[in-house]
């Protein structure tokens, strides 16, 4: 009993991480239509922003309350200079996202050195409920995701912003002939997407150690989340890093781990064929 | 009357004056490229001579050149974004390491047969998955499976101790003709040169022949051509396996000449590098990929000998290909070839 919960809340824990990753992807994805290469590597330069600040001096966290802000700044200049040259080509997107990755992940590395860099938790040990011991910082970790989400759809659906960002959603012509700029909205929901990238790598950074791979590692399951739930919502891509995160982090319990790993991407890749519109019908933000 | 001597000679002349006034047709840049490249290529082993490790990298790039003509038929040729070339080419590799660990073969009379199909087998299988079936594929998810595909591939030999798990397979069977071993060296380089060429040739004459027509056509409009009743995904389907095939082959003879072949050969960074070499030498044009080949792994050979540079080598190459993307989408070879000559033509030649 008490090793089925440990293992539950690890789930959570894992599944909240992807959730985090990936709402950034979707809504990206969602709104322009390109798949952001460079996701991983938003992720990597929030965990990088923690790093800094501590090498300073200043408590880690100033640095994750930092690292949205500095990455809304990255995503809306690199907006505002390439990405927005893309929207009307999104397969020529994936190479142009894939090349600022392949330069900001390289910049980092040689700036490491190559190294393994530990960061510590800011609140670490653990607490007990009923006998049980739960990280704090795991649970941090899922308290921050739940409320991410639930801010994300609020501003969505109660908001004049959410409004107009899920009129452009539905018809972008019609949104701008009703005077929404969709090209100051679609800066703010990339520097949004990259923002939530940033707290998503500010937050995991003490669980996995930063290296310049760190945001990569999570970029194929990424993706396949935002297939499988479907582009074009709010809570397909959540739905479907549910699934990928829980079937990532539950699978090697039920088959080796070394077939585990693969067929999370074979199980992800045999639904979004059978179902290409994804979990849920485009349409409904 | 006055019709029938309008459609005399008066008539022949204005013909033949419109003729005159048509423009001539753009110069031929490609013939004249792949003349030099082919020159190049046959004159290096000469001008390097003893110089060894020059011809390990001339050999490496005509082995790679194999991997780019296999992306080039995907993405310059048929338009499918392939982000997992590198998988057919890494599986194959794998293949014939192990047929050369467990069975002791490696007669090259079978085993580059072997390596084709391992090739051909594969990719067909990801073509039926990814492009064939009722529903249209978008091509993002093309993109995504062959990304998927390379990346799981990668991962799982990574984690597995029959294959050699993280450290790959190394001292691979030398590749034997007879009693005859290839190693590194001069007999490598004609023998991977002798194949690339077989394979250029194939993929010319595919391009040119009317399935290349087809293609063509794709290219300009998927939906025109469906319409018109051809089954669009279906010579997608054929083209990528094909692609495969050469990559296998590509792969099998890598795998030859470096003695070793690892996790990293079948993953998305080689995948990667393969579209870095044809856009950077301009897709479309089936000698451009070899240029762009011979460029990058030229040029990371020379700078990783400069201690500044070699760190950030793979930075510049990020920002290469983001400025390529960007601004010459056609690749250096771009530059030079008419967008007419790029696309191909495929009537009659005039004056014949």
């Amino acid at each position: 009993m008490g090793s089925d919960v440990a293992l539950a809340f690890d789930l959570l824990a894992f599944t909240s991480v992807m959730v985090l990753i990936v709402l950034g992807l979707g809504v990206i994805a969602s709104m322009m239509g390109i798949f952001n290469f460079a996701h991983g590597e938003f992720v990597l330069l929030g965990a990088y922003t923690v790093y800094l600040f501590e090498s300073i001096g200043l408590s880690g966290w100033v640095g994750i309350l930092a690292a949205p802000f500095v990455l809304a700044l990255v995503g809306l200049v690199l907006e505002r200079l390439i990405i927005r040259r893309f929207y009307a080509t999104p397969i020529i997107a994936m190479l142009g996202t894939y090349a600022i990755g392949l330069a900001i992940r390289e910049t980092v590395r040689a700036l490491l050195g190559g190294h393994y860099v530990s960061i510590a938790e800011p609140l670490p040990g653990a607490f007990t409920v009923f006998g049980l011991d739960f990280s704090i910082w795991r649970t941090v970790i899922v308290v921050t995701t739940a409320c991410v989400i639930v801010g994300t759809w609020l501003s969505l659906s109660r908001t004049s912003l959410g409004l107009q960002v899920r009129g452009a959603l539905e018809n972008p012509n019609l949104a701008r002939a009703c005077g929404i700029s969709t090209r100051r909205l679609y800066a703010f929901t990339f520097a949004f997407g990259a923002a939530l990238a940033g707290l998503a790598g500010a937050l995991i950074v003490p669980l996995y150690q930063l290296s310049a791979d760190i945001g990569t590692r999570f970029l194929v399951q990424a993706f396949l989340s935002v297939m499988l739930g479907g582009v074009g919502t709010f809570e397909g891509p959540v739905l479907g890093a549910a699934a990928v995160g829980g079937l990532t982090a539950g699978l090697p319990w039920v088959v080796i781990p070394v077939l585990a790993d693969p067929l999370v991407f074979v199980i992800a890749l045999v639904i979004v064929k059978l179902r290409p519109q994804g979990f849920i019908t485009q349409g409904r933000f | 009357m006055l019709t029938e001597g309008e459609s005399g000679p008066a008539a022949d002349a204005a013909a033949q004056a419109r003729m005159v006034k048509r423009r001539p047709p753009a110069r031929r840049v490609l013939p004249n490229v792949e003349w030099v490249a082919l020159a190049v290529a046959l004159g290096l082993p000469l001008v390097l001579g003893d110089r060894t490790d020059l011809v390990t990298l001339a050999t490496n790039i005509l082995i790679l050149s194999m991997l780019a003509i296999s992306f080039e038929l995907c993405w310059g040729l048929s338009g499918i974004m392939s982000f997992g070339q590198a998988l057919f080419f890494g599986v194959a590799g794998y293949a014939i390491a192990l047929v050369g660990r467990d069975l002791d073969f490696s007669d090259i009379w079978a085993v580059l047969p072997l390596a084709m199909l391992v090739g051909l087998g594969l990719s067909a299988l990801f073509a039926a998955f990814l492009l064939l079936g009722r529903k249209t594929p978008t091509p993002i998810f093309v993109a995504f499976g062959t990304l998927t595909g390379s990346y799981a591939a990668e991962r799982l030999v990574s984690g597995w101790q029959y294959v050699g798990a993280g450290n790959g397979l190394s001292s691979v069977k030398l590749l034997k003709l007879g009693q005859y071993e290839f190693v590194e060296g001069d007999a490598f380089y004609l023998l991977a040169f002798g194949l690339l060429l077989l394979v250029y040739l194939a993929a010319r004459f595919l391009k040119r022949s009317q399935l290349g027509l087809v293609l063509a056509g794709m290219r300009q409009n998927e939906e025109r051509l469906a319409f018109l009743g051809y089954r669009v995904q279906l010579f997608k389907a054929v083209v990528f396996s094909f692609a495969g095939l050469i990559a296998g082959l590509g792969g099998a003879l890598y795998s030859y000449h470096q003695g070793f072949i690892g996790p990293g050969n079948m993953g998305p960074g080689l995948s990667t590098t393969a579209v870095v070499y044809c856009l950077l030498g301009g897709s479309g044009t089936l000698i451009g990929p070899i240029f762009g080949t011979a460029l990058v792994e030229t040029l990371s050979y020379v700078l990783s000998d400069v201690a500044a540079i070699r760190h950030i080598w793979p930075v510049i190459l990020g920002l290469v290909l983001l400025a390529i993307v960007m601004f010459q989408p056609r690749g250096i070879l771009g530059l030079f070839v008419s967008e007419r000559e790029r696309i191909g033509s495929y009537g009659r030649r005039q004056g014949r």
